[in-house]
């Protein structure tokens, strides 16, 4: 059956191809956020708007070969809102970027910490998505993917749990202070969510076309 | 994989001269399933106290948790292995001993902790990168 669905033209190569593509654009965002995290340095978190962008070209790119006509009517929606999630992943990890950068410097520790954490499995889970998304070409059962993805995201909520039961103990000098401190771990930690997400409609699709 | 990549870096701990009843609390607060036991003075070592031991030598003899001492249902030493000890061999090793969770120590520090649940994620997303840990 995958291989009938798949084994498409020069436009379903072409998408296959873009969506990849996107996916890695994804991964390359994650690892600037941790790298900007880790260092501090907010200067190199404005890779995150400078790569959303270009993974909307990507998307808009996408979108546009389906519309012309590549892969099964019943598939097209399918991978439409797959790719639609992944740019999610994208505008939630922007929202990150931007608060970061008027968040305090001299937040605590173990906070910094945590977040570091944070954005190191984002990345593992873009890393995931992208092997599962590969996996599904290879007729492969996406099962295991699917659940080391929620794996990744379980520990997230954990992280985010423990964060913010410690938020709520922290003394906030004034209200925008504490929202772009409650904004920023919110968008982090929500990030895992939509990579979950977009991992459960990829394993859906995995399942329907078998 | 080495089990430094896993390892849970943050450690909840209880003095040893605490009543039982202070860990109960923090198991149950920080959703916990054991605790390090702070070694009592320079000679003493580490030790663990696990929910199993609270329930099977305090709560199912129907003992008073505030009257008895950590110290005193905790297993000790700990079995502590090095950070750089790959993961296949801390299975042996769980499997050797019967035990559910390893620490990690860095000289005389416990750095990190290991359950057999983490040990079980890490396996599992191994085999969906294509790989294993044995």
């Amino acid at each position: 059956m995958l291989e009938k669905v798949f084994s498409g033209g020069k436009t379903e190569q072409k998408v296959i191809e873009n969506i990849k593509r996107h996916i890695k654009i994804l991964c390359s965002a994650s690892d600037c956020f941790k790298k900007a995290l880790v260092e501090r340095d907010k200067d190199q978190m404005l890779c995150i708007p400078d790569l959303e962008r270009e993974g909307d070209v990507v998307r808009r790119e996408i979108i546009s070969n389906i519309y012309e006509g590549a892969f099964l009517p019943f598939l097209r929606p399918n991978i439409c809102r797959f790719v639609e999630i992944v740019d999610e992943a994208f505008d939630v990890m922007e929202d990150a970027a931007l608060e970061f950068e008027y968040l305090d410097s001299e937040s605590d520790r173990e906070m910094e910490e945590d977040c570091i954490r944070i954005a190191d499995i984002n990345l593992k889970m873009c890393e995931m998505l992208l092997i599962a998304f590969e996996a599904l070409f290879r007729k492969e059962d996406l099962r295991e993917k699917n659940l080391a993805i929620r794996i990744y995201e379980k520990k997230v909520d954990e992280i985010k749990l423990d964060l913010i039961k410690r938020l709520r103990k922290r003394e906030v000098k004034d209200f925008w202070e504490g929202k772009i401190l409650s904004d920023f771990i919110s968008y982090i930690t929500h990030v895992s969510d939509v990579i979950e997400d977009a991992s459960d409609y990829l394993y859906i699709m995995n399942v329907s076309l078998r | 994989m080495k089990i430094e990549e896993i390892m849970i870096k943050k450690i909840e701990s209880v003095e040893a001269d605490a009543p039982v009843y202070n860990a109960i609390e923090k198991m149950v607060d920080k959703r916990l399933r054991s605790l390090l036991v702070n070694p009592r003075d320079e000679k003493d070592v580490y030790g663990v106290v696990t929910v199993r031991d609270i329930v099977f030598k305090i709560l199912g003899k129907n003992l008073n948790p505030s009257k008895i001492k950590v110290e005193e249902i905790a297993s000790k030493p700990v079995i502590c292995i090095n950070k750089d000890m790959e993961i296949e061999h801390v299975i042996s090793l769980m499997n050797k001993f019967n035990i559910a969770r390893v620490f990690i120590h860095e000289g005389k520090e416990i750095i990190g902790v290991v359950s057999l649940l983490d040990v079980m994620a890490a396996a599992l997303i191994e085999r969906a990168k294509g790989g294993s840990v044995a």
